[in-house]
Order: C-alpha cells, then structure tokens, then sequence
C-alpha cells in the first residue's frame, strides 16, 4: 500500500478544519476566543501515542466512530481551564460536578460532531459515532488504547491543538484510526505516480529512526555519564508553515547542522536551559566560571549535539549504504519558534509541507530533556525511500574494526 | 611519547583529548581544520594525527588525504562523531591508519594510538 504526499496534505487539511470547526462552536457556545494552532498526522509507534501530553490532568470526552473511517477520537481540555469553560457555557455550572460533567459533554459532542462531519462530507460517505463518552485521567491515560495493527507496531495518528488565545491552556483533539481502513484509504487516494511512498517504507524508515534516537541517548550516556532512554520518535507530515509552532515559545540552547545526501535537511538538537547546564556540567571534568549557561557550558553542548547528530543520522546513512554529510554544529540559544523558523523558510522555497521527525530522550536521574528534530527535503525524503530496502532497516550501525 | 597532533573544531573535545593524552604523550598543536592540520603537520612532523572528519574550511578526510600525499609514512587516526560505513571506507581510501568513534573512553583512545604507534 503506497500513500502520497498529496493525499497526505488532503487528510491533514481535512483534520485541520475539522478543528477549526469544533473550535467554531466552542467560539459560539462559550464566547472564548481560540484558534487551531497546529494540526499533524504522524506515524507513532503505539507505546508513544500521547506521550507529549506529559503528567497535566485533563477532562474531556471520547466517542468511537465507525462507516467510511472507524476508530476512536477524544477532545481533552486542561484540567485547570475546565471550569473556565463550563462556566462560560453555563455560569456557576462549575460549582455543581454533575452539571460540569454534562457541559463538557456537550460541549464535546458539538464539538466533535463538527469535527467528524467533514470527513463524512470528503468521503462522501457517512461515519456514524457513539454518544460522548466522560473522561478525567492525567497525560497519556486520557487517550484511548491505540488501535489494534495487526503486524505493525505503528499507527497513525492526527493531532490538532487549540490555543485559547491570551491563556497558557490548550486543547488538543486526537484522532486514532484504525491500521487497515485508514492505510487503505490513504492507498485508494494515492495518486499513481513516482510521488507515492509505500507506507512498509515509512514504517522501516521511523524504525531506524526510533534506532537512531537510542544511539544518540547512549551517546549521551557515555559522554555524560547520565542514564538516559529514548522516550519517543516519530515521523509526522504538516504544511509547512506549521513547522516552527511544533517547537513552541520555551527557550532551548542547542545546536543546528544542515545535512545533504540522502535526503538533505537541516537537523536540531535542543535542550531546555536546565538540562543544557545539567548535561555540560556532567560532561566537563572541571567547575565552569560563572552562574547560569557559560561559555563553556555551551562549547560542552555544541559537541554533544555533534555527537548526537551523528549517532542519530548515521543509521540511515548505512541502511541506503550512502552517506549523510553534516557541517559542523552551529549553537543556537533562542525561541524555539524562533530557532526553527528561518529552517522551515529555507524549506519552503521548494515545498508546501514537510516531513517532520521528532525524537525525545529524557532522564529521571537529573531534570534532563532533549529533543531531536529533523526536516528533510521532502522530495529527496521520497527518493531516500524508494531506494530503502526494509529488509536493511537493522543495519543501521557500522564497524570501523571490519573496515580498519 | 609520540607527537601528537589534535585537529577538531571542538574546543571541548580538543581539551578533552589533550587531558586524556598529555600524560603519555607530547601535544605539539591543537587546530581547528584541515587547512591548519595540513600547515602544522608540515611543521611539526608529528608521530600522530588525532583528526577529526567534520570540520570547517577543509575536512578531515580530505586533509588526511594530502598529509598522506606529502608523507606517506605518516599516522594519521581519525577521531570523529561520523559512524557511517562509507565515510569509514573513504577514510581507508584516504589513508587513514585507524577509526575511533566519538563518545569514547581513554581505554579505546590509548588502544587505538598503540596499534598504530607502538611504544
């Protein structure tokens, strides 16, 4: 089964207004000002689904869907701005656990309806759901199990999230197809044509991905001496001007290289400031000059994130047994948003949306984070994996002795 | 004691590979890219080259394949991030006399100088 990026940009443009519309009627019901802020499909594996959502409480609703799409879809809310919600639908309705409980329903299933319905009309098909189904857990809890795949351990996922305009809350509405329907549809709206990817390909390519992270964790492991796992990878497909909201407003230090070969692109490795002096200080044998992120602090960080990005692109490098040249990191200490934003710029001189892959790592030992981004040339992407043989997709490491 | 050069853009990892080395050996430079690696080599005919392949200017591997040119009995081990297969045979091509991947402890470090110039 192949998909294609058009399709793609089509499903993510379909999740995309299906929130925009749900946010529509919340707009309408409740008179707070929100807006969709970024909507993406990525291929996860199911362990991770959710993984973003962290420790937060949420409350929201969940409905199983069924016809021309089934599967499962849950609108979550941030604990803390639920009541700012109920009571703008219904003032004081807060105060009263039975009636919250109701509002939120409502709300969701307005909501949801409106999301759903869009896919109905582009398919021209009808999709039948459940009535809303309650739900108050804290991080990934809150969504449902992930849908059986049967030989795969990926799935496909759509994440839309809702900023509440003036407010640090977020929405988030997620979509969880099930395997088989949803591939099939991806195949059936697949243009014939060089454009389309088999999605077996795709699958090895997050495998040697999810590889690549572990490598770049050891790296960590053994230059930092911090026990360090990789918690997350996936590939995931948005326009791109929605790119730079993936990273967010927080402040990371970190470095930047661009990477040609196959596929060429630019790749990030980000930390938040507190990791960053965590992971510099464990690297450095001696005590640094001053408070906060020195000099040193940052030269330490520069190189781990040269190391890491090795570790992280060599795999794919040996699985299409070319090789991924990559100019010396540059460090970068700003915005996230701001740091990938001219990236995304460069980009999008040659394509409308990108293939985005993300990786996260973390510890419990010491309060330590790191994320890896990496954006690909979309169209070399696709030429990469025609040429992947997913039987290769274990070998991603090389052993200098056998060649030395 | 060999003379040892240190090429790598790193300033952190050139520290790091002078502690780890200066106890055994003499360190007669430390650069940032190949063009300087090719100078100081000339220079200061070392027993040694620690080179690292991602550099600015001039890389590793194409530095290593002019010192190897130029003196051909010279030892040139390549200390770099890069743990691709390819790149590993294009620093054989270029001459190169080992490989040690970064993140690396002093053991490999130690082992790998000594395979290549015994003391």
């Amino acid at each position: 089964m192949k998909i294609d990026v058009q399709s793609l940009g089509t499903f993510n443009q379909l999740a995309h207004e299906g929130a925009e519309q749900a946010t529509r009627s919340m707009a309408q019901m409740t008179g707070i000002d929100a807006e969709v802020d970024v909507t993406k499909i990525s291929l996860v594996d199911r362990a991770d689904i959710g993984e973003e959502l962290g420790d937060s409480e949420f409350v929201g609703v969940q409905f199983e869907f069924e016809g021309a799409l089934s599967g499962d879809t849950v609108l979550v809310f941030d604990r803390d701005s639920t009541d700012e919600i109920v009571n703008a639908l219904m003032p004081g309705a807060a105060e009263d656990p039975s009636m919250a409980q109701s509002s939120v329903e409502e709300i969701g299933n307005i909501m949801m309806s409106g999301f759903i319905d869009g896919w109905a009309d582009y398919l021209g098909a009808g999709i039948e759901h459940t009535p809303p189904e309650y739900i108050e857990r804290s991080g990934a809890d809150v969504l449902p199990e992930a849908p059986d795949t049967g030989e795969t351990d990926q799935v496909f996922v759509f994440r839309s999230e809702i900023e509440w305009l003036d407010q640090s809350v977020n929405f988030f509405i997620y979509m969880l197809p099930e395997y088989e329907p949803m591939t099939e549809m991806m195949s059936e709206h697949a243009a014939a044509g060089d454009d389309a990817i088999p999605i077996e390909k795709l699958e090895a390519f997050n495998r040697m991905t999810r590889k690549g992270t572990e490598k770049a964790a050891e790296n960590v492991e053994m230059m930092a001496g911090i026990e360090t796992e990789a918690e997350v990878s996936q590939i995931s497909f948005a326009p791109i001007e929605d790119v730079p909201k993936q990273v967010g407003n927080d402040t990371y230090v970190g470095t930047v290289v661009e990477f040609t070969g196959a596929p060429s692109g630019y790749l990030l490795v980000l930390f938040d400031e507190t990791s960053a002096i965590n992971v510099a200080e464990a690297l450095m044998p001696m005590e640094t000059d001053g408070d906060g992120l020195t000099d040193q602090h940052k030269a330490a960080i520069e190189e781990l994130g040269n190391i890491m990005t090795s570790g992280f692109v060599d795999g794919w490098a040996n699985v299409l047994q070319q090789t991924v040249e990559h100019t010396p990191p540059r460090l970068v200490h700003d915005m996230g948003r701001a740091i990938i934003d001219p990236l995304a710029a460069q980009l999008g001189q040659h394509q409308q949306h990108a293939f985005i892959i993300d990786s996260k790592m973390k510890t419990d030992e010491v309060a330590f984070e790191s994320t890896i981004h990496a954006l690909p040339n979309e169209e070399e992407l696709r030429e990469a994996l025609d040429e992947l043989l997913v039987e290769r997709a274990e070998e991603t490491e090389a052993d200098a002795e056998q060649i030395f | 004691m060999a003379d040892v050069l240190i090429a790598d853009d790193s300033e952190f990892m050139r520290n790091l590979l002078r502690e780890i080395l200066e106890e055994d050996h003499n360190i007669v430079g430390e650069v940032e890219n190949g063009v300087e690696a090719v100078e100081v080599f000339k220079e200061e005919q070392p027993d040694l080259v620690m080179m690292d392949i991602v550099m600015p200017i001039r890389d590793g591997i194409e530095a290593t394949d002019e010192i190897k040119n130029t003196a051909p009995e010279a030892n040139v081990i390549m200390c770099t991030s890069v743990g691709q297969e390819e790149k590993m045979k294009e620093a054989v091509k270029a001459g190169a006399d080992g490989y040690i991947t970064k993140p690396f402890q002093k053991p490999s470090v130690m082992e790998a100088i000594q395979d290549v110039v015994p003391s």
